[in-house]
């Protein structure tokens, strides 16, 4: 029988909600905030990652910081002790595609990472 | 009894389940006969999942038209405003836990920015206000496409947006889920907030169309048939 607790996600998020459930426990504030420069880094994902092949290496600017949770790379296996603060990055689509039409170059685009993902620029 | 009730036989409550049904129900039953929920928490979740759409946060769009402090709060805490909708984010089917993550975001068009909704990485969706998604919206060809070439997506859904208004794609891959706040659009001055919510369909709210003063439906986009259909 295994001794794994399925419940313990249900059991802290009633009540409060997921992420609301693990406000505070990312050990600090914000490394990054709204405008400031970052690149997103090419980490390797061979298990679980939820940070998309096309942001890796662009460049782009936080847009909001959103709120603190486990990383999905750990909370994907049930390692939900340690959480991290969550930004939603803009990118200019022209820094993302090479063959997005110039004529649309104010086009962007919006995605969210833990903060593992960033770097300054 | 005779031997020829098989003749007689009354028809199969259910014909044939596909492979993914069978699959449910074996893994339902289980998690039953293990107490992480009982029949009775299946069936009223079954209930609560076939009744939600999209009118709440149709509503919502609509009153923060009409009442710019309701906007702020939309704005700055969308689950908090999704009370004043009827949905209870934290408490949605009325028992049991969150049926989502819960951190609401709605994204504000302006005549010069307009913003659609994608899930890459799968298909995240903010069901308790939505409800379920459209079946194009889970398809790898608008996940993938979407980011890349939105403008030609767009005018696929028959939005054809000129050079001086941006996209914005927001791509919804972590615990953030977004709606899209349409600009209020001419045509509508002096209506109720019932008219107007009429007019903020499923489509406007993900972003793949504007709201029009007469158009209360989604795009019917067309049913592409299959070349070699499966006869049961
Ligand atoms: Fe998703």
């Amino acid at each position: 029988m295994s001794q794994h607790d399925r419940t313990h996600h249900a059991r802290i998020a009633t009540g409060k909600g997921d992420p609301q459930c693990f406000a505070g426990t990312a050990g600090g504030p914000p490394k990054f905030k709204v405008g400031d420069r970052v690149r997103i880094k090419d980490m390797p994902d061979i298990f679980y990652t939820r940070c998309q092949v096309y942001t890796r290496g662009a460049v782009g600017e936080v847009a909001v910081v959103t709120h603190e949770s486990p990383a999905p790379e750990d909370e994907a296996w049930g390692h939900v002790d340690k959480s991290e603060w969550f930004y939603i990055v803009r990118f200019k689509q022209t820094d993302l595609w090479p063959e997005y039409p110039a004529a649309f170059a104010n086009d962007t685009l919006q995605t969210e990472f833990s903060e593992r993902w960033l770097e300054a620029v | 009894m005779s031997h020829d009730h098989d003749h007689n036989a009354p028809a199969a409550m259910v014909d044939e389940i596909s492979d993914f049904e069978a699959l449910e129900i074996a893994v339902r039953e289980i998690c039953i006969e293990k107490g992480l929920f009982s029949a009775e928490d299946h069936r009223k979740f079954t209930e609560f999942a076939e009744h939600i759409g999209p009118t709440p946060a149709a509503r919502m769009v609509a009153k923060a038209w009409l009442d710019p402090e309701y906007k702020k709060l939309v704005m700055t805490d969308a689950i908090a405003a999704s009370k004043a909708v009827g949905v209870d984010y934290l408490n949605p089917t009325g028992f049991g836990t969150p049926s989502d993550y819960t951190d609401l975001r709605v994204l504000e068009d302006t005549p010069s920015v307009h913003h659609v909704v994608v899930c890459t990485l799968c298909s995240c969706y903010p069901r308790p206000i939505l409800g379920f998604q459209p079946e194009w919206y889970r398809t790898p060809n608008y996940r993938r496409r979407l980011v890349r070439w939105p403008r030609q997506v767009l005018a696929e859904f028959g939005l054809t947006l000129p050079a001086e208004v941006d996209v914005r794609v927001e791509d919804s891959n972590q615990k953030c889920r977004f709606i899209v706040m349409p600009v209020r659009p001419a045509g509508t001055e002096g209506w109720t907030e019932d008219q107007l919510t009429e007019i903020v369909t499923r489509d406007c709210l993900i972003g793949v169309a504007l709201p029009k003063p007469g158009v209360t439906s989604n795009l019917e986009l067309p049913v592409h048939r299959a070349a070699k259909p499966a006869h049961h």
